[in-house]
């Protein structure tokens, strides 16, 4: 059976545009879509597109709970229909008119924005955060732009990234980079002593008969099908 | 003076929390200073042992917080300091005994009657530690040099830079010396970088302090051993001195301590 439903990570957060078929199984496929995925989108914010569809605020509510379940936060929703957008607002979700004046809304925090840009093709001029601080074990930082790190990683912390990592500081936590699926995303860091590095799907450990090497810049990138970490001198090509 | 409630706490078990309440309670004392020390961690209590007063418990934090007892009646005087009181935790119960609002409640109480009041928090990062981490105005955090208990001192930091709380500083405890050397532990330096966050004191791994515990007596009673003295160095330094931190490192006990050491063994 064919379902029109699509889901798609931009820089700014996650897309959920619905199909035209019956809400129930419709919302049933999103569930599964989610919970196969849920160690990237947990955390981040949706915009749901709707089309024309007519939605009560009952079966809003209905997809903010499976959300909230999938620990994600529904922040926009964008129609052509004017029972959902009033819905929405009782909701207190933003509404937008779903015409191309989408493209053009700026400002604010970047996980507010509605979704303009895909994740595909340049990095140029891509949303990304910067964390000022130490990252501890247990701490996590998510973004589905870029992560910039001024301080320490830490063993047991974790940054997932939808874009580039670059750590200014000790990386000794686990960073993946390209969540999303974007295996040209790299990895930075000043001293490189993960305990994991993901780029996309592919996963690395360091050789743990590694001797005691010098600190120095790294960093990792996917050649082939397998990640590897390169002197950041040798990057540069001084 | 106002009072000030330190918490002393770790994440992980077993890497001396108790042990350095006790100490860190005689050394503040010793110093002219009135202490109570809390054990908070209900339905294992220890700080009592540590203190050598286990067979004067009366009342306990459980009795004070369900108002069988006043606050009075439950703090038991040292043996040997007049300054110093211990608040037992209850050996029967478990953590949900007292919330964080009886804690705060206690600690209110002793404002202004004390001039530390400092806080024994169990292990962990669920109830308990919440417990002991409610009322308290600054934090002193304890590790060993392993990697384990490392990753769990940084966890529990995050939670509390999280909450806008304030660390005084890491205490380093049962460092071996000569794995230090051979480059098999970490090295105090290693973790304070680490952790980045201020260096308390660092206590070696000696019988010294086991057998001061297990005596009921508290190592920092004796200025004559290095344990001891480094807690009046902890002391001086919570209280704001400026004590330059001496490497545990390059010195072998000298052969006073050796002799020392054996008088009272």
């Amino acid at each position: 059976m064919a379902n029109s439903m699509s889901i798609k990570g931009t820089r700014e957060g996650l897309t959920i545009t619905l199909g035209d078929e019956e809400l129930g199984a419709m919302l049933q496929d999103l569930g599964r879509h989610l919970g196969m995925q849920e160690a990237f989108f947990r955390g981040g914010t949706v915009a749901l597109r709707v089309g024309q569809r007519a939605l009560n605020v009952e079966e809003l509510t209905r997809i903010r709970d499976l959300l909230t379940e999938h620990q994600m936060i529904l922040r926009t929703v964008v129609s052509a229909n004017v029972e959902t957008g009033q819905a929405a607002q009782e909701l207190g979700l933003r509404n937008l008119a779903d015409s191309m004046a989408i493209e053009s809304t700026e400002g604010g925090e970047p996980t507010e924005m509605p979704p303009s840009r895909i994740a595909h093709g340049t990095l140029e001029g891509t949303r990304g955060t910067l964390v000022h601080h130490i990252v501890r074990s247990g701490q996590t930082v998510r973004h589905t732009g870029h992560v910039v790190v001024l301080g320490d990683v830490n063993a047991g912390a974790e940054i997932v990234a939808g874009g580039d990592i670059v750590i200014w500081g000790g990386l000794y936590g686990t960073a993946h980079a390209g969540a999303m699926g974007d295996i040209s995303a790299v990895i930075c860091a000043l001293d490189m002593s993960p305990l994991q590095l993901r780029i996309g799907e592919l996963v690395a450990r360091p050789e743990e008969d590694d001797p005691r090497k010098p600190v120095a810049p790294e960093m990792a990138s996917v050649r082939g099908d397998r990640i590897v970490l390169e002197p950041w001198q040798k990057v540069r090509g001084v | 003076m106002p009072t000030r409630v330190i918490t002393i706490t770790s994440g992980k078990g077993g890497v001396g929390k108790t042990t350095t309440t006790a100490n860190l309670g005689v050394a503040l004392a010793n110093l002219g200073k009135r202490v109570v020390v809390i054990d908070t961690d209900i339905g294992l209590r220890n700080l009592d042992v540590v203190m050598g007063l286990q067979n004067r418990i009366i009342y306990d934090i459980v009795d004070l917080v369900e108002g069988r007892c006043r606050l009075r009646q439950a703090l038991i005087r040292d043996r040997t300091t007049s300054e110093l009181y211990l608040l037992p935790a209850a050996q029967s119960h478990d953590k949900s005994a007292v919330s964080p609002a009886d804690m705060l409640r206690v600690c209110e109480q002793l404002r202004g009657a004390c001039d530390f009041v400092l806080i024994d928090s169990p292990a962990g990062i669920e109830t308990g530690f919440r417990n002991a981490v409610a009322a308290a105005d600054e934090f002193v955090l304890v590790t060993t040099a392993d990697t384990s208990s490392i990753q769990d001192v940084d966890r529990v930091l995050g939670i509390l830079e999280t909450e806008g709380r304030q660390v005084v500083g890491l205490v380093i405890n049962r460092l071996h010396p000569q794995l230090v050397r051979r480059g098999e532990m970490m090295s105090p330096d290693q973790v304070v970088k680490m952790l980045a966050i201020e260096l308390l004191g660092v206590i070696p791994e000696t019988e010294e302090v086991l057998l001061a515990n297990s005596k009921g007596l508290p190592i920092a009673y004796d200025l004559g051993t290095l344990p001891g003295k480094v807690y009046d160095q902890m002391a001086r330094r919570l209280l704001g001195e400026r004590v330059p931190h001496r490497s545990v490192l390059n010195k072998s006990p000298s052969v006073w301590q050796r002799l020392s050491f054996w008088r009272r063994g």
